[in-house]
């Protein structure tokens, strides 16, 4: 079931191309560039990585797009503070690819490696994000945590959204 | 599903023979002879791994037969795949957010590129 009636939301992917890798993809009406910038400035980033509704800001969002650059963000919501993801810049290929660690605050002995490629189809840009993990005990944790840390909230947008669908099909 | 269950059934997912004996189990109940057949295991080591899965909740084994069979017990895979949806959403309705928000920054571009022309 689609989540939204957002553009090209039908065109998301989530896949486990082996044990320790988790594959999202997608497309977005936008250029490479454009989409390349939109991840990777603050000001953008704060406007939709965490933003499920009012109630929820991103408050800290640090990038220091150099190879060897650090990256932090925390996420708020109504029930407080998030634990950070940060991470170090491996490799920048603007805006084609972009390779960088990330680490779960929480469990700070577990990096994973994401990269991310942006490709030209048409008018439109192709986003695959790979994120490789040690092991596939640790790939199926962050299946697992990334709903209980990270956005249980979004089941809240969820909520929202199924009610507005249910609104719609009603009328 | 308590959480500890849950990391049960992560645990004993995390073995390949544990995987494949699950796979085998999939296709119908079958002896743990006959599962150790294509595996180059001792019974014990088998023996070993499905009692991994039925702590996991993963299998169950038959008390009625003398061969106790055993058969696969889709209830924690579901839990399992449930799980992965979830995670699955997240990234659904951020990436949705990141469209919305695209379409925003081409509008903006639009009218700076305007605005020089005006002045």
């Amino acid at each position: 079931m689609p989540v939204s009636h957002a553009a090209n939301s039908d065109t998301f992917t989530l896949t486990t191309p082996s044990d320790r890798e988790i594959t999202i993809t997608r497309l977005f009406d936008a250029s490479p560039a454009l989409v390349f910038e939109a991840m990777t400035k603050p000001e953008h980033v704060r406007r939709w990585w965490g933003n499920l509704d009012d109630r929820y800001s991103v408050t800290v969002c640090e990038i220091d797009l150099r190879v060897g650059g650090a990256w932090r963000f925390v996420g708020r919501g109504p029930e407080g503070q998030f634990p950070a993801f940060h991470g170090v810049y491996r490799e920048i290929d603007a805006p084609g690819r972009l390779v960088y660690t990330e680490i779960f605050e929480p469990f700070p002995d577990v990096e994973s490696v994401v990269t991310q490629i942006l490709t030209g189809e048409g008018s439109k840009t192709r986003l695959t994000v790979t994120s490789s993990y040690p092991s596939l005990e640790v790939r199926d944790m962050v299946l697992k945590t990334g709903m209980e840390k990270g956005a249980a909230l979004s089941y809240d947008r969820l909520d929202d959204v199924a009610q507005e669908l249910a609104r719609i099909v009603a009328q | 599903m308590p959480a500890d269950q849950l990391s049960h059934t992560f645990a004993a997912l995390a073995d390949p023979t544990r995987r494949a004996i699950l796979a085998r189990l999939a296709t119908g109940e079958c002896s743990v002879t006959e599962l150790a057949e294509p595996f180059d295991m001792s019974m014990p080591a088998v023996s070993k791994h499905l009692r991994v899965l039925e702590r996991a909740g993963l299998i169950a084994r038959g008390r009625e037969a003398q061969w106790r069979p055993c058969r696969i017990d889709a209830g924690p895979l579901k839990e399992v795949a449930e799980w992965t949806e979830r995670y699955r959403h997240i990234w659904e309705s951020r990436f949705n957010r990141l469209e919305g928000y695209l379409q925003t920054m081409k509008a903006k571009e639009k009218k700076h590129a305007r605005k020089p022309r005006r002045k």
